[in-house]
C-alpha cells in the first residue's frame, strides 16, 4: 500500500522523434499525481514505458525499486486503465473480468466487487459492444481494481464519462488516494485535475518541464482570465497595448490578468465581449509553462 | 501457466464467432465426406473394396478443420490487438513467452476437442455413406495411423496459427494471407508441381495422414515419418520466429 513509482532518466525515441526526453519523478504514496500536458507531449508513451508495454530507449521505471516485469502477481500491486486497451464486443462486462480474474489467479468474487465499485453490477452480463464510452472507462477502471492493488495508472480516467461520472471518479480516486494508494494519471482537463490532485507534474515536447504540489503551482500562477469575443484583432491590440500577456487556447483567448481588469480595459476600448471568467491557477500556470519550454532545444527531427 | 491457459480457453468459449465456426466446419466436414465417399461408377484410384477407404474417406474432412484450427490460432493473438485486450493481457503477466507458451497451450488443447468432434462426425458418417454405396468397411492399421496422425497435425497447425498472428499482429493482413494461402495457393501448387508441393505444410500433412490417392499423388509425397517431420518444422521455425521477434515489440 505504500509503493512509490519513480522515473529516472525515462526517454524514448522513434527512429529521429524523441517522443520521451529523460523524464525523471517520483510519484508518492498517498497521493493522486496528474500528469499533465498538451497532446503529443508523451504522457501516453511515458505511462506504457512505466508498465513494460513500450521499451525505453534509456533510463528505467520502477514501482518500489522493481520494474514491472519484475513484480510478482504485478495485477496486485499495480492496476492500470489505460486509453488504447479495449475489450471484445461480443464480451459481457463479467466476461472479461473473469478472464481477468482467471488469468492473475484473483479471488473469484473480485470481479462482482469491482462491478458494484464502479456501478457497472446491472449491466455485467450485457455485451461490452452495446457500452457507451462512459460504462467502458468505468469497465476500464474495474479491470484496473480487480486485483484491488496498491498502486493505480490512469490514462485519461475522465474520457467520456459525463459529469456525474467525472464527480463518481473524482470521489473515487480521492478515496483510493486517502487510503494510500499511490494515484498517477494522466489528463488534459486541467479543471478536473485542480479538484483532484495532490501533485503535478507536466509535460510539454517530451519533456517534463515542471513537478510541483498543485498548491504551489496555483500560488505562483496568480489570477488569470479567459475571453471570448468577436473582434479578436481589437482586443489582442488592446491587450498588447496595455502591456498585458495573453496566448490562444482553441477559440477562447487566456490573459494573464484579473477579469475585472480585463473586462475594464474592454469596455474602454468598447469591444464587445461573448464571454468572460476568471481561471483557475493551474490553467494558467500550465499554459505559461508550455509557452515558456524551449521548442528549439527538444530534440525534434 | 495453469491459470494463463484457462484464461485463454474462457477467451475463446466467451466469443460467440468460436461456437459459429465450429458449427460450420462440421457441417461441411459431413459435405467432404459425402463428396469424398467414391461410388460403383466413379473413376477415382480409390474404390469402394479399398482397404484403405475409411482411412482416406475420414482423412480427407480434416481438410477444413485444419484451417479452422490455424485461424482460431492466428486469431488468439490478433482478435487481442484489434480490439486492445493485449495491453491488460500483457499488465496481466509482463513475461510475455509465458503469454505465447498458454496461447499454444491453449490452442493445442482446441486442436484436440476439433479432432475429435470431427472423428466423433466423419467416422461413423463415412461408414454409412461407404455401406449405403455397397462398400466395404475396413479398419485396419492405416486407420488408426491416420486417427493419431490427426490429432499432431492438428495441434502442429495449431501452433502455426498461434505463431503466424504473433508475427502479423493486423488481423486482416493475417487471416487473409492464412486464408489465400491454405485454400488457394497450396491446393493449386501441391495437385500441379508436386516436387515443390509435398515440402509444402499441406503436402507434409496429407503426407502425414496418408491421403495420397484422395488428391491424386499416389507415391508423389513424402514418406508419412518425413511428412510430419517437415510439419513439425515449420511450426518450430514460426515458434522461433514469433519468439524472437513478437516479445520485443511495442505495445502502443
Amino acid at each position: 500500500m505504500t509503493t512509490a513509482i519513480e522515473l529516472n532518466g525515462l526517454t524514448k525515441t522513434y527512429g529521429d522523434l524523441l517522443a520521451v526526453d529523460a523524464v525523471s519523478a517520483i510519484v508518492l504514496p498517498g497521493k493522486v499525481t496528474a500528469l499533465l500536458g498538451p497532446n503529443g507531449a508523451g504522457k501516453t508513451t511515458t505511462l506504457r514505458m512505466l508498465l513494460g508495454l513500450v521499451a525505453p530507449s534509456s533510463g528505467t521505471a520502477t514501482f518500489g525499486g522493481r520494474r514491472y516485469v519484475e513484480l510478482m502477481d504485478p495485477v496486485r500491486r499495480v492496476g492500470a486503465q489505460l486509453e488504447a486497451s479495449g475489450c471484445h464486443p461480443g464480451w459481457t462486462a463479467l466476461d472479461y473480468l473473469r478472464i481477468l480474474t482467471t488469468a492473475s489467479r484473483l479471488p473469484a468474487e473480485a470481479p462482482k466487487r469491482v462491478l458494484e465499485e464502479t456501478g457497472l453490477a446491472e449491466a455485467a452480463r450485457r455485451r461490452v459492444g452495446e457500452f457507451s464510452l462512459g460504462m467502458r472507462q468505468r469497465l476500464g477502471l474495474a479491470a484496473a481494481m480487480l486485483g484491488d492493488p496498491g498502486v493505480l495508472v490512469l490514462d485519461e480516467p475522465t474520457n467520456g464519462l459525463d459529469p456525474p461520472g467525472v464527480r463518481w471518479l473524482r470521489e473515487y480516486v480521492r478515496r483510493l488516494a486517502d487510503e494510500g494508494r499511490t494515484v498517477l494519471l494522466s489528463s488534459h482537463a486541467l479543471s478536473e485535475v485542480e479538484l483532484i490532485a495532490d501533485d503535478v507534474l507536466v509535460l510539454a515536447r517530451g519533456r517534463l518541464i515542471r513537478s510541483a504540489k498543485l498548491a504551489t503551482m496555483r500560488a505562483e500562477a496568480g489570477v488569470g482570465s479567459r475571453v471570448r469575443t468577436p473582434d479578436p484583432t481589437a482586443l489582442c491590440a488592446a491587450l498588447e497595448a496595455a502591456g498585458l500577456v495573453s496566448r490562444w487556447a482553441e477559440d477562447e483567448l487566456i490573459v494573464d490578468a484579473p477579469p475585472e481588469e480585463v473586462g475594464e480595459l474592454c469596455a474602454k476600448h468598447g469591444i464587445v465581449l461573448h464571454a468572460l471568467a476568471g481561471t483557475a491557477g493551474l490553467e494558467q500556470a500550465f499554459f505559461r509553462l508550455i509557452d515558456e519550454s524551449p521548442e528549439e532545444e527538444v530534440a525534434l527531427s | 501457466m495453469t491459470a494463463l491457459v484457462r484464461a485463454e480457453l474462457l477467451k475463446l468459449r466467451s466469443a460467440r464467432i468460436t461456437t459459429w465456426l465450429l458449427l460450420a466446419t462440421l457441417v461441411l466436414v459431413t459435405l467432404t465426406v459425402v463428396a469424398s465417399t467414391p461410388t460403383v461408377d466413379s473413376e477415382s484410384s480409390l474404390t469402394l473394396v479399398d482397404p484403405a477407404l475409411l482411412a482416406v474417406v475420414v482423412g480427407s474432412a480434416f481438410g477444413v478443420p485444419q484451417v479452422l484450427i490455424a485461424l482460431y490460432g492466428t486469431t488468439a493473438f490478433t482478435q487481442e490487438f484489434r480490439y486492445g485486450t493485449i495491453t491488460q493481457t500483457y499488465l496481466g503477466e509482463p513475461r510475455r513467452t509465458r503469454i505465447f507458451m498458454a496461447k499454444w497451450l491453449a490452442l493445442a488443447l482446441v486442436s484436440v476437442v476439433v479432432t475429435t468432434a470431427t472423428l466423433a462426425l466423419a467416422v461413423p458418417l463415412a461408414i454409412v455413406m461407404i455401406q449405403y454405396r455397397d462398400g466395404e468397411v475396413s479398419v485396419g492399421a492405416q486407420f488408426w495411423q491416420m486417427i493419431a496422425a490427426s490429432f499432431g497435425v492438428m495441434a502442429l497447425y495449431a501452433v502455426i496459427g498461434v505463431a503466424l498472428g504473433a508475427l502479423i499482429r493486423n488481423q486482416i493482413i493475417a487471416v487473409s494471407a492464412l486464408l489465400v494461402w491454405m485454400l488457394a495457393v497450396e491446393w493449386i501448387v501441391v495437385p500441379s508441381y508436386p516436387p515443390v508441393g509435398r515440402w509444402l505444410p499441406l503436402g507434409a500433412a496429407s503426407a502425414v495422414m496418408q491421403l495420397e490417392s484422395s488428391i491424386g499423388l499416389d507415391g508423389k509425397l513424402l514418406p508419412a515419418v518425413l511428412g510430419g517431420l517437415v510439419l513439425a518444422a515449420y511450426a518450430a521455425v514460426a515458434t522461433a520466429l514469433a519468439l524472437r521477434a513478437a516479445p520485443q515489440r511495442d505495445v502502443l
